[in-house]
């Protein structure tokens, strides 16, 4: 019985011109927007990979440990096809410092992947906003006419004369329905895929293919939300255009309207600029008063120079760093290397110490302004399905917030590495320290940086879980509800 | 009869649910927008007031030497923000806020001339850089701003389809189409009387928006607007009432086309969906993708050493004798005039070249948008507005009028003084006395209301064409169709 109903159910739709509709409009926008967001990856990818070889060149050329400061690049993630989050728009590269921890919150320049900076202008749509906008729309309008529509046919009292439970007639309109819109959400995916393993940049491995399976399964439970959210207005209201009407209020609402207010006055209301200006100042003084007590009594070639004839090949130094290669220092000034290390040495470590306290300050600032600011926007957009739907795909996909902060925590822990292999090298106290004159230093076992981002499972355990279960919690709710209305209604 | 059929479909419309929730929704997300803006202006008037002050007392302190004038250029030449910005947000933070006429970034040791090295500065130009960078308080999830755009071109249009679904399909379903027309009234009639009670409603629920915005702005102090601007709104809330024109008229279309009158509002939604919030955010984006920049970076400041410009003076003799201050000027005086002048204008040219296969990519993305009466409503209310895309060309467009100004200031300024060989623009055969800090042209970035006008004339134009050509088509199924 159920069985016959589904399929009854089936049919119906899959004549309609809705559904013909439906299936040439999400391939059709799917597949432009796979073109332009996969080339759009390749451009980041190729900016990328430029960077990362000239990074690669220069970070292990140094001939001294003090010149150590490599650059480590954050590569694209192909998914930012699928929900961009902040892909694009967070730093992409962060340099290892002895005297400075490095932060991902800062300002970004604008030539990531364009060559062209006015294309910030067009908009940037990713494929999960196509879904977001296309199918929650397609859903309500396959459910407005679903009780009321057979209910004015009179459709609906020849069905419930057989036996057949009204609980089973909501579940199996329910059930076809969601068969009817999930084939064109497959075509569309698959469409997608196929596109992107086109390009010989994208490489999905099982990780990768998981993830797209997450974003599926996310998207098709966010349609199912909004089904029977238009089933519920369907049962409730008996006049199929009206039925219509009020669901289109509440899609406008629900996916134009309530997030983008919400976060616009999320942004409006809270202010990050005061308390980060105020801790910039409390840092200025610190690496201000370093300078003065500890780094520049003693200077070893300020007044009187120490090492008198040496020379230099180059270097240079600011608050947080201090590069020194100097590659020729005569017999006479050599009395002075004992000194001079010891002066090292000891400005080191409180350049250390301060780097600690500086990222103290500076940590405390962000959690308070940014990564506040950052979750009460988030718990906002928690409090819609389009909200729920965007954070869920976006812990999918690996492109949110979480992930890129993940890179920046990767890199002060090899940050940490480092110092600690300049430590056991007693690096700090050598004479390569800011010498090279007898002999370069040689980085064969110094440790690399490598970066693995966190699997599937741990990203969907963390993350995308969470949200996906409250998406989910809708349809439960949604359908007993309509079931009850339904079952104590007249037909 | 006319008015009687637009005062009865008047009386249905405002008695309705939908007019209700119309209401509501436009009159909130105005509320948002109001809120929104409160503070934002003066901020910004305030940034831009001490850039203008930075921008000043850098000229002034410059006027003591005609000649660091040549070298230093105006400075920066900041963009005024417009007031109206909360009717047009129009992308501001993805704009650069100036334009920079420095120094060309080179100094060259010329060679030994007569047993010295000649050093060399290039003169002032114009680059246009200054995007500004993302900002970390804005690493955020992206989010559409609430402004007067937004609100008409997504929110009531949307609302001008729900309000002209059912204006013949109902009546069609329902029979009383049939009663109307068995009175002595033209088809004709019936339609014009039902768009324009559309329209009428249509517009006042705009309108009250509209009045709930300003009134808020004005008791908060923010609104301080010259009759300028105020005509400004006002070509706004024409522009917007053609764009909802549109949509009635689309509206109708499909009502008469469709006799269902659930089937024409699915019909029209999903011609919304993809006509106002798909094609705009997409199709010019996939076209600007196919049309890249030609030109990938700008030019470096020391072009010149490879493009064969310096080589081709060299061989006239440069490098053979420096520039004197001597009456009447030497020749070799008037080659290196030459030289920095070609330079400089070569280096414009390439500034600006490398500016237009930028701006290139981006009108072709405007134009094949322009499919979309959203985007053209977006490009018109900017203009208006005097934000975006079209107001920053108008920036460029006067830092570079301003730019001539400048040179020719510095001429005549260099005229005035008998002591000096006149040989524009090598330090020797300039003057290099003070000039007077009032004489010197200042950059004022001012938008005529002439300008902001002929850059919306355009898009105008399409609204009006989009209008006509639905309007004429709904007319016509509708004389035809059998009721």
């Amino acid at each position: 019985m159920l069985w016959t109903l589904i399929r009854h159910e089936l049919l119906m739709n899959l004549m309609t011109f809705r559904f013909l509709v439906t299936v040439i409009a999400s391939m059709a926008l799917v597949l432009a927007g796979s073109i332009v967001l996969t080339d759009n990856y390749e451009r980041r990818l190729a900016s990328y990979n430029e960077d990362f070889q000239r990074h690669q060149e220069g970070n292990f050329s140094g001939k001294t440990y003090s010149s150590f400061m490599p650059r480590l690049d954050r590569a694209p993630n192909p998914l930012s096809v699928f929900n961009q989050g902040l892909d694009k728009r967070a730093k992409n590269s962060l340099q290892i410092k002895i005297g400075e921890v490095p932060f991902l919150w800062g300002d970004v320049n604008r030539n990531t992947g364009f060559s062209n900076p006015f294309r910030y202008l067009l908009a940037d749509i990713d494929l999960v906003s196509v879904f977001q906008i296309l199918f929650s729309l397609l859903a309500l309008v396959f459910a407005y006419d679903a009780i009321a529509g057979d209910r004015e046919n009179g459709t609906l009292r020849l069905i419930l004369v057989n036996p057949v439970g009204r609980g089973l007639v909501v579940l199996t309109k329910y059930l076809g329905a969601m068969l009817c819109l999930t084939l064109p959400l497959l075509m569309s995916f698959l469409l997608a895929l196929l596109l992107q393993l086109q390009s010989n940049a994208i490489h999905y491995g099982a990780d990768g293919f998981l993830r797209v399976g997450g974003i599926f399964l996310t998207t098709v439970i966010y349609t199912s939300t909004f089904y029977l959210i238009g089933l519920f207005i369907s049962s409730v209201i008996h006049r199929p255009a009206t039925s219509l009407i009020v669901s289109m209020f509440i899609w406008v609402t629900l996916t134009l309207l309530y997030p983008n207010v919400s976060l616009f006055l999320v942004n409006r209301f809270i202010d990050t600029e005061e308390r980060v200006t105020q801790a910039n100042q409390a840092i200025d003084q610190i690496l201000e008063q370093f300078y003065w007590a500890e780094e520049a009594p003693g200077d070893p070639f300020e007044n009187p120079p120490l090492l008198k004839g040496s020379k230099s090949g180059g270097g240079s130094s600011s608050y947080t760093h201090l590069k020194k290669n100097i590659t020729f220092i005569p017999d006479a000034s050599e009395i002075h290397v004992p000194t001079v290390k010891a002066y090292f040495q000891e400005l080191t470590s409180g350049r250390l110490r301060t780097a600690g306290t500086v990222w103290r300050i500076r940590e405390e600032a962000f959690s308070e302004t940014y990564i506040r600011k950052s979750n009460i926007a988030r718990n906002a957009l928690r409090f819609s399905p389009t909200g729920l739907y965007h954070l869920s795909t976006e812990a999918w996909a690996g492109t949110g917030l979480a992930r890129v902060e993940d890179f920046f925590k990767a890199g002060r822990q090899y940050r940490e590495t480092i110092l600690d292999y300049f430590y056991d090298k007693k690096a700090f106290s050598s004479r390569q320290w800011f010498a090279s004159d007898k002999g370069a230093v040689r980085w064969d076992d110094i440790p690399r940086f490598s970066y693995q981002p966190p699997s599937v499972l741990e990203d969907a355990s963390n993350r995308a879980l969470r949200d996906l279960l409250l998406l989910f919690l809708f349809s439960p709710i949604l359908l007993m509800i309509t079931f009850a209305v339904f079952s104590r209604q007249e037909v | 009869m006319l008015w009687h059929i637009v005062k009865r479909e008047l009386f249905e419309q405002v008695n309705s649910l939908r007019f209700a929730l119309a209401m509501l929704l436009t009159v909130f997300l105005m509320l948002v927008n109001a809120v929104g803006h409160i503070d934002e202006y003066k901020v910004r008037q305030a940034e831009y007031g001490k850039q203008v002050s930075a921008y000043s007392a850098r000229l002034e302190q410059n006027s003591n030497n005609l000649y660091k004038l040549v070298l230093g250029g105006p400075g920066e030449l900041y963009k005024k923000p417009s007031p109206l910005s909360f009717c047009a947000y129009g992308s501001e933070n993805n704009l650069p806020k100036f334009a920079s006429g420095k120094q060309a970034g080179w100094g060259w040791n010329a060679g030994i001339i007569d047993g010295n090295t000649y050093n060399v500065s290039g003169i002032w130009r114009l680059k246009y850089s200054g995007f500004p960078p993302i900002k970390a308080k804005d690493m955020f999830p992206v989010f559409l701003k609430i402004d007067w755009i937004l609100i008409i071109s997504s929110v009531l249009s949307f609302l001008a389809l729900v309000f002209t679904f059912d204006a013949i399909s109902g009546e069609v379903e329902h029979g009383t189409l049939r009663l109307t027309l068995s009175n002595a009234v033209a088809r004709r009639t019936v339609l014009t009387g039902k768009f324009l009670s559309c329209l009428i409603s249509l517009g006042t629920v705009f309108m009250s928006g509209v009045l709930v915005n300003l009134l808020l702005l004005y008791l908060s102090g923010v609104l301080q607007l010259n009759a300028q601007e105020w005509s400004r709104i006002g070509g706004i809330f024409v522009v917007g009432l053609m764009y909802l024109s549109v949509f009635i008229a689309l509206g109708f279309l499909i009502s008469t086309l469709v006799n269902n009158a659930s089937t024409s509002l699915v019909i029209l939604l999903l011609i919304w969906v993809i006509w106002v919030v798909l094609v705009p955010s997409m199709l010019g984006t996939i076209m600007s993708g196919l049309n890249q920049p030609s030109i990938r970076r700008g030019p470096s400041p020391v072009y010149f050493s490879r493009s064969g410009l310096k080589e081709r003076y060299i061989a006239r003799g440069l490098e053979a004798e420096a520039p004197t201050r001597e009456r009447p000027p030497t020749p070799a005086t008037r080659l290196w005039a030459e030289f920095l002048n070609e330079e400089t204008r070569e280096s414009a040219r390439l500034h600006r070249a490398y500016l237009n296969a930028q701006i290139d990519q981006i009108q072709i993305a405007r134009e094949f948008n322009r499919i979309s009466p959203t985007a053209i409503v977006q490009y018109a209310i900017e203009s208006l507005a005097g934000t975006g895309f079209q107001r920053h060309l108008n920036f460029l467009k006067n830092t570079e009028n301003y730019g001539d100004a400048f040179n020719d200031f510095l001429i005549s300024a260099d005229r005035a003084d008998p002591d000096s060989p006149h040989v524009p623009f090598v330090r020797e055969g300039m003057s290099d006395k003070p000039v007077s800090f009032e004489s010197i042209p200042k950059f004022q970035d001012r938008v005529r209301l002439g300008e902001a006008f002929k850059g919306a004339i355009l898009d105008i134009a399409l609204l009006v064409l989009f209008f006509a050509v639905l309007f004429a088509t709904a007319h016509v199924s509708f004389q035809r169709k059998e009721i």
